[in-house]
C-alpha cells in the first residue's frame, strides 16, 4: 500500500496493527528507528520503510547487521536526545538482551515494538509471550494490547511515559504475531495537533549527551554504587503508574477515546461469578465466549490485562475480589514455578495474596507456539473454572488445553 | 536423519538456486558414502537460519544428521558436534545474511583454529526467507524492500575475507554447474582443516542473477561467472588474493593449504605437554 500524508490523517483507517504502529512513529516525529528482520515484528519495518520512502516520515532509519547492534544503536541515540523506535520478535529479541538489560540501568527512554513470537528451537513462528516477559525483571514497562488502535494509541503513550523525566524507561508494546501484526482493523486516527498536543518533545535537560553537556554514561559503579543505582530504577518504575494513569487522562481526553481503565479492560464482568484473565489478542476468541454462555445465562466476564509492567496489582485485587472463581490464561510457560503456572498465573497470585476475600483460582496454559485460542477451548476454560467455584478450590491448579495427545 | 516434521511444509520457488546446490550436496554425500563406506548418518548437516538452511528438511534419499539451529550460530553448533565426535563429517549450509551478516564474527576463530569442517554457503545477494531485505553481498546501490532509495554499504567481498582470515581451503562455485559444485564440495569434504564452498545460488524471488552470471549472447551480456584457469596454482595465497580482486566471479578451488594442522591435531599436540594431575593431589593442595 502506499500512504500519503493526506491518506495518514483520515479519520477512520483499515489497518493492521504494525501498520498502526508505523503510522505513530510518523505522527509522533521520531528521530531514530533501527530494525533488523525477523517475522512477524518485520511488518512494521516494512511499513517504516514505506512512510520513509514515500517522504511521510523523515527520520534516520538504520537497517542493523543483527538486532544487537539495533538496540545498541537507539540506546545511544536515546543517550543524545533523539525520540526513538525499534522492536524485534522471539529469538531477535533474545540476541538484543544484553543491549535491553542495559538500557533501563542507563535510563534510556525507548520504545520497541515486539511481534510476539516463539522461542526456537524447535523453529516456530506464532505467537508465545515468553519473549517480552523476559525482560520483565529489568526495568522495561511492558504493554499488551489486543487491537490496532490500541498498538497506536499504545505508542504514543509509550513515547510520553518513557520520555518523562520522572520515569526515563524502556517500553515494549506487545503484538500478537500473526494475529495483530497482520491482521487489519478499523482504526479511529487521532488528528496531527491531537498527538502533538498529546505527546511533547523528548527532553533529556541535563542528562543529555552532548559536547556542551561534557557527561560519562555507564560508568563502573560495582559495589560502591550499584544498589543505589538499582533504587533509583525502582523508584522510577513505581512512579510509572501515576505517570501512566495522569498520560491515560490526558490521551482519553484529547482523542475523544472513551474512558476507560488505563491498567486493565473488563468485559461484562459487573455480575459475573466466575471469569478468566488474560493478555493479548485472546480476547477477540474469549470475548465471542463470553457472549455466547451468557446467551445460556451463564454468568461470566473477561478480565484483560494491558499493562504487565509496572503490574496493576491495585486495579486486579479490587476487580478479581469479587468472583466466585478466576481462571488465568497464560499464551506463556514458566517452567518449574509454583504450582507449575504460567508468568501471568504466578503474579496475579501473588497480587491476590493479601486480598480477603481471595477468590479461588485456577490456571490455564494454552495458545504456545501461534496455535489457535478458539470458542471450544474458552469454553472448556470457563467450564473447568465453574468446577472450581462449585467447589472452593482447583483439584488440579494448572491445566494446559488444546494439547494433541 | 532425525526423522522430519511432516506437518513442515516450507518449499523453495521454483527456480531458485537451491535445488542446484542440494542435487549437488546429496551427489557428494552419497559418494563419500560409498567410497569411504560410513553410514549415511556420518554425515552432520548443520543448516543455518534461512531459505538456504532448509536444506536440512528437504534433502531427499540417504537421510544424514540434521541439525536446525539458530540464525548465525551454524559455526558454533558444527564445533560443538565436531568436537564430540571428530569421525562426524560436518558440513554446515548457510545463507549470505546468516554466514556474513549476523553469524560474522564466528569464520575468524574456526579459520584461526583450522577446525575441520566445512561450510557451505548459498549467496543470493539477499535475506530470501525474510522477504528480500538487502545482505552484505548485496550491491552498493541495490533497491530491495530494507533499501527503497538504495544500498547505502558496499558489497562484501566474501573471497578476499576467507583468505585475509585465513581460510585454509577457499572455493566459488554456482548452482546452475551441479557437477563443479558435487566435485569441490566432495573435495572441501575430504580437506583436512576449514574449507569454505561458496555458491551463488540466485533467488528467483528477490534478487535473480542468472542471467548476470552465465550471460546471454543474444542479450549482449557477457555473464559474471568464469572458469578459474587451469593453471592457476591453488597453494599459492598470492594468486588466489589476485583472483579474489578480481571482478567476476571465479569458479574454482581458489586456495587449498594442507600443510597447517586441523584442530584435532592441534589439541593432540598440546595434550601430550599436560603434566596430568590427580583429583587426590588437587583437594590436597587445599588441604589446610
Ligand atoms: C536472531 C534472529 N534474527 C533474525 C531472524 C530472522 N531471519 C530468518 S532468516 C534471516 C535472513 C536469511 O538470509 P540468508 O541467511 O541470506 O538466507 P536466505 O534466506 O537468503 O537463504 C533472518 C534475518 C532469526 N531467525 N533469528
Ligand atoms: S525466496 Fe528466494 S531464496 Fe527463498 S526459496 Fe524463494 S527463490 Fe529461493
Ligand atoms: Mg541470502
Amino acid at each position: 500500500m502506499t500512504i500519503s500524508t493526506t491518506d495518514i490523517r483520515e479519520k477512520e483507517q483499515l489497518i493492521s496493527g504494525s501498520e498502526a504502529i508505523a503510522i505513530a512513529c510518523a505522527m509522533a516525529d521520531v528521530d531514530v528507528i533501527t530494525a533488523y528482520p525477523i517475522r512477524p515484528y518485520d511488518t512494521v519495518m516494512q511499513f517504516v520503510s514505506k512512510l520513509i520512502a514515500d517522504g511521510t516520515l523523515s527520520c534516520e532509519y538504520i537497517i542493523a547487521e543483527s538486532e544487537h547492534s539495533q538496540f545498541e544503536i537507539v540506546k545511544h541515540a536515546s543517550a543524545v536526545g533523539a525520540r526513538v523506535f525499534t522492536g524485534s520478535s522471539g529469538v531477535g529479541w533474545f540476541y538484543a538482551f544484553e543491549a535491553l538489560a542495559v538500557t533501563c540501568g542507563l535510563r534510556l527512554p525507548m520504545v520497541a515494538m515486539v511481534g510476539n513470537r516463539a522461542l526456537d528451537d524447535p523453529g516456530a513462528f506464532g505467537t508465545e509471550h515468553n519473549d517480552a516477559l523476559a525482560v520483565r525483571d529489568l526495568g522495561w514497562m511492558l504493554r499488551w494490547v489486543d487491537t490496532a488502535e490500541e498498538a497506536m494509541d499504545a505508542a504514543f503513550m509509550a513515547w510520553r511515559v518513557a520520555e518523562d523525566p520522572r520515569i526515563y524507561l524502556p517500553c515494549a508494546i506487545s503484538t500478537d504475531g500473526a494475529f495483530l501484526t497482520h491482521s487489519q482493523q478499523i482504526v479511529q486516527m487521532p488528528s496531527q495537533e491531537q498527538v502533538d498536543e498529546f505527546l511533547p518533545p523528548y527532553d533529556r535537560g541535563d542528562f543529555v549527551l552532548h559536547p556542551d553537556n561534557p557527561i560519562t554514561i555507564a560508568p563502573q559503579v560495582n559495589e560502591d554504587w550499584l544498589i543505589e543505582i538499582r533504587r533509583q530504577t525502582d523508584a522510577a518504575m513505581r512512579r510509572a503508574r501515576d505517570v501512566i494513569i495522569e498520560a491515560q487522562d490526558d490521551m482519553n481526553r484529547i482523542f475523544n477515546r472513551e474512558e476507560e481503565d488505563p491498567f486493565i479492560e473488563e468485559y461484562m464482568t459487573e455480575d459475573a461469578d466466575v471469569v478468566l484473565v488474560g493478555m493479548g489478542t485472546l480476547s477477540l476468541p474469549l470475548k465471542v465466549t463470553v457472549r455466547r454462555l451468557r446467551e445460556q445465562g451463564k454468568k461470566v466476564g473477561f478480565v484483560r490485562v494491558k499493562w504487565f509492567r509496572p503490574f496493576p496489582a491495585p486495579e486486579l485485587q479490587v476487580a478479581l475480589s469479587k468472583f466466585k472463581a478466576i481462571g488465568i490464561i497464560d499464551r506463556d510457560y514458566s517452567l518449574g514455578a509454583p504450582q507449575n503456572g504460567g508468568v501471568l498465573y504466578t503474579e496475579i497470585r501473588s497480587a491476590l495474596y493479601d486480598v480477603t476475600p481471595r477468590p479461588p483460582m485456577i490456571g490455564f496454559i494454552c495458545g504456545l507456539g501461534g496455535r489457535e485460542v478458539t470458542v471450544d477451548s474458552s469454553t472448556e476454560m470457563f467450564d473447568k473454572t465453574f468446577e472450581v467455584a462449585e467447589t472452593g478450590h482447583a483439584e488440579e491448579p494448572l491445566l494446559w488445553i488444546g494439547v494433541r495427545s | 536423519m532425525t526423522s522430519k516434521n511432516p506437518e513442515y511444509d516450507f518449499k523453495w520457488c521454483p527456480g531458485c538456486g537451491d535445488f542446484g546446490v542440494r542435487r549437488a550436496l546429496e551427489t557428494a554425500i552419497s559418494r563419500r558414502t560409498v567410497e569411504m563406506e560410513v553410514a549415511p548418518e556420518n554425515n552432520v548437516i548443520i543448516a543455518g537460519i534461512g531459505c538456504s538452511g532448509n536444506m536440512v528438511h528437504l534433502l531427499e534419499g540417504d537421510q544424514p544428521y540434521g541439525f536446525h539451529g539458530i540464525h548465525g550460530r551454524s559455526l558454533p553448533i558444527a564445533m560443538g558436534a565436531k568436537m564430540g565426535n571428530p569421525d562426524l563429517n560436518v558440513v554446515v549450509v548457510a545463507g549470505d545474511g546468516d554466514f556474513l551478516g549476523i553469524g560474522l564474527e564466528h569464520i575468524s576463530p574456526q579459520a584461526a583454529r583450522n577446525l575441520n569442517i566445512t561450510a557451505i554457503v548459498m549467496d543470493n545477494g539477499v535475506y530470501g526467507l525474510t522477504k528480500g531485505q538487502s545482505s552484505p553481498t548485496t550491491d552498493l546501490g541495490a533497491v530491495t524492500s530494507s533499501t527503497p532509495y538504495g544500498k547505502t554499504e558496499d558489497k562484501l567481498h566474501p573471497f578476499k575475507m576467507y583468505l585475509s582470515l585465513g581460510v585454509s581451503f577457499v572455493s566459488s562455485t554456482m548452482s546452475s554447474q551441479v557437477r563443479q559444485m558435487s566435485t569441490i564440495m566432495s573435495e572441501a569434504m575430504d580437506h583436512p582443516g576449514f574449507s569454505i564452498v561458496h555458491i551463488q545460488s540466485p533467488c528467483t524471488e528477490y534478487n535473480n542473477t542468472f542471467e548476470l552470471l552465465k550471460g546471454n549472447v543474444r542479450k549482449g551480456i557477457p555473464g559474471l561467472a568464469y572458469d578459474i584457469p587451469e593453471d592457476h596454482d591453488d597453494a599459492d595465497w598470492d594468486a588466489a588474493f589476485d583472483i579474489a580482486s578480481n571482478d567476476g566471479i571465479p569458479l574454482g578451488v581458489l586456495y587449498r593449504d594442507t600443510t597447517r594442522p586441523t584442530l584435532d591435531q592441534r589439541i593432540d599436540e598440546v595434550s601430550e605437554k599436560v603434566k596430568a594431575k590427580s583429583v587426590a593431589s588437587l583437594l590436597d593442595s587445599y588441604a589446610i
